[in-house]
């Protein structure tokens, strides 16, 4: 059977300018995604992999190149369906977990519903479903200021599920956390993964390697390993 | 969607409480100041309506002066003869005219017994003829009008207590009047005034507590300046006449002009070189309240408005700031689906709640403020002491005036939010995520 590739990229580039010094960030990367694929995507810090993964997830333009996104050409498409994108199809999970600080967790979870128009009816009876498969829910209406680094992070996640999106985007969802909450989150992941979830993970840490199947390693803005 | 929008913002107003209040004063001050200035303004100002308007508002008052803006009437020289009461009266736009002849009383006696007198200094007697009631508005609750050529006087129930209450002078009782020429003058008491409240320019400046005919109490003479004779002429230093009605108070105004310079007048003939005939009109001087009026409630409305535009600031100034701290929060949505309108929006009901809750919070703190202002207004005003107004201020508050105050909140906030969430809707996302 044929592998579905979800992301393919033809010699990308991105090139940043800061007056008159010009910065690449992505030299000609071309690389091809396919659905389920736990990716690990690794290298120095500078190396180009979050400008990678920023361009994937649709947040930021490269300079040159094509992006596809299931047949889809990115590259083409106005601000407006890139959010529409980033609402529907791919979820994020960061570092620094960012959730809106104000709101409850539920209501961090139903906010994201409501950038993918998800009507009003379902979106909290989803978000409890997806809290309580993440064993949250006892902390529904907690503040995120109520909550502990890994339970945040797990909220994050349950944000990035909120719509059911084909890729999850996670840029060193571990870098804030102790090492056994870390595994946890791992284990989250690599659960989402066996559910057919495709899963980038840009990380420094080499011990997350066991989780992915591709490791992708990144070196001035290229990729200088693929396996 | 919207109503999503609406909750956010409301949740991000509700996580900043302290934030939101001191914005919200800015408003608020902006606000209750415009609504405190425009009620007591417009309470004042029908209160001076009403002082007013218990004038007769068809009220002309004849005389000779400077016609200068405001006119200003001389009260000295007689000028205005009973021939020229009669033409004026014949005026199409005249409904009634009278001359007004003060006599100042030195003492009212009676007499107690064949040799016994009882005397009382004496008030300032209005001589004129039996239109005088009508162009006065003054109303005989008792008895009838005095008769010209007789010796007959109308009296105010206070004339009447003169020689104490418990033995008032009654009808039919006979006075002497003793004016400042010493000439004493019998009188017959034959009606009594009904008590009012109501008044005109000329009552205003004298409250005359004896009325009676100018034939015999009245004798301003004036020489005739034709040929050397002296002739005995009755004149007036002033006229008091009413107009047909409101609306035709300045054609008859025109009409007395018109008439007493025309040099068919005997006024023109007495009168002054260095005079100018005089005519003022009530509404005349409403016309000038208001103006005045008008004036320092633009004035005070002006910097009210200008209070208001130093909240709008303190909202943008708070936006701003309120984007700049949110960048990260703003980026995160922007990575989970939000579009930019989202975040314009966003940001822009923000300050729109803000404007429309200080609108709301300012028109309440505004109305019970005019209620206030308005109570230590009429505080000053007793003691000022009551005899000069009639009634006290009402709390007259004007309702559009509501509707602008919440139009221009609305309309402030708006204004002060719209560069904020352009800022903020203009974010790049990746550099907003990477904000700390």
């Amino acid at each position: 059977m044929l592998d579905k590739i979800t992301i393919e990229t033809h010699s990308l580039t991105k090139i940043y300018k800061t007056g008159k010094v010009e910065f690449k960030a992505l030299n000609n990367v071309s690389l091809k995604i396919k659905k389920g694929d736990f990716i690990a995507l690794m290298g120095p810090s500078g190396s180009g992999k979050t400008t990678l993964m920023n361009i994937l997830g649709c947040l930021d333009r490269p300079t040159s190149g094509d992006i596809f996104l299931e047949g889809l050409n990115l590259s083409t498409l106005p601000d407006s369906q890139l959010a529409e994108i980033r609402s529907k199809k791919i979820g994020f999970v960061f570092q620094t977990f960012n959730l809106i600080p104000n709101i409850s967790a539920l209501k961090n979870i139903t906010l994201s519903m409501i950038f993918a128009e998800v009507p009003r009816s379902s979106r909290e009876a989803n978000a409890l479903e997806i809290l309580k498969k993440l064993g949250l829910e006892k902390f529904t209406r907690n503040l995120p200021s109520e909550l502990s680094g890994g339970q945040q992070q797990r909220v994050a996640l349950a944000r990035a599920l909120a719509n059911n999106p084909s890729i999850i985007l996670a840029d060193e969802p571990t870098g804030n956390l102790d090492s056994s909450t870390g595994i946890q989150i791992m284990n989250l992941l690599s659960s989402f993964n066996k559910e057919g979830k495709t899963i980038l993970l840009v990380t420094h840490d080499a011990s997350l390697k066991k989780y992915a199947n591709r490791i992708i390693t990144m070196k001035d803005g290229e990729i200088s390993e693929h396996r | 969607m919207i109503a999503d929008i609406f909750l956010m913002s409301l949740d991000a107003l509700r996580s900043h409480k302290v934030r939101t209040l001191l914005t919200l004063m800015g408003i608020i001050i902006g606000i209750s100041s415009v609504i405190i200035v425009t009620t007591a303004g417009n309470s004042v100002s029908s209160f001076v309506q009403e002082q007013w308007n218990i004038f007769d508002p068809t009220g002309i008052l004849i005389g000779i002066g400077t016609a200068t803006d405001p006119p200003r009437i001389a009260f000295t020289g007689a000028v205005f003869t009973n021939n020229d009461v009669k033409k004026i009266q014949d005026l199409p736009h005249i409904k009634n005219v009278a001359p007004v002849g003060i006599v100042p009383i030195r003492k009212i006696s009676i007499r107690e017994g064949i040799l016994k007198w009882k005397s009382t200094p004496g008030g300032t007697m209005y001589a004129s003829t039996s239109s005088m009631l009508d162009v006065l508005k003054l109303e005989i609750d008792e008895g009838r009008i005095f008769q010209e050529g007789k010796n007959e006087i109308v009296v105010t129930k206070t004339t009447t207590e003169l020689f104490g209450k418990d033995k008032p002078l009654k009808i039919g009782d006979v006075v002497y009047l003793q004016r400042i020429d010493s000439k004493t003058l019998k009188a017959k008491i034959v009606g009594i005034l009904k008590e009012t409240t109501e008044g005109n320019i000329l009552t205003q400046l004298t409250t005359p507590s004896i009325l009676g005919p100018t034939d015999p109490y009245y004798s301003t003479f004036i020489g005739s300046n034709v040929g050397s004779i002296l002739h005995r002429i009755t004149a007036y230093i002033v006229l008091y006449a009413t107009a047909t009605d409101k609306e035709n108070v300045d054609k008859a105004k025109g009409e007395i002009l018109d008439y007493l310079n025309s040099g068919a007048s005997d006024a023109s003939k007495y009168k002054k070189e260095k005079y100018d005939y005089v005519i003022v009109t009530q509404q005349y001087i409403i016309q000038r309240i208001d103006s005045v009026m008008g004036v320092i409630n633009m004035l005070v409305t002006t910097i009210a408005l200008i209070s208001l535009a130093v909240g709008a600031i303190g909202i943008a100034n708070i936006m701003f700031a309120t984007v700049t701290e949110r960048t990260r929060e703003i980026g995160t949505m922007m990575a989970i689906g939000a579009k930019r309108r989202f975040i314009l929006q966003m940001f822009l009901y923000q300050s729109t709640i803000i404007g429309l809750i200080g609108a709301i919070l300012g028109c309440i703190l505004g109305a019970s403020g005019s209620a206030f202002v308005v109570q230590v207004l009429n505080t000053y005003l007793k003691d000022l002491g009551g005899t000069a107004f009639t009634g006290s201020i009402n709390l007259n508050f004007s309702i559009e005036w509501f509707g602008i105050a919440v139009f221009f909140g609305v309309l402030a906030g708006i204004a002060a939010g719209v560069l904020p969430a352009r800022k903020a809707a203009k974010m790049d996302p990746v550099v907003a995520l990477r904000y700390t």
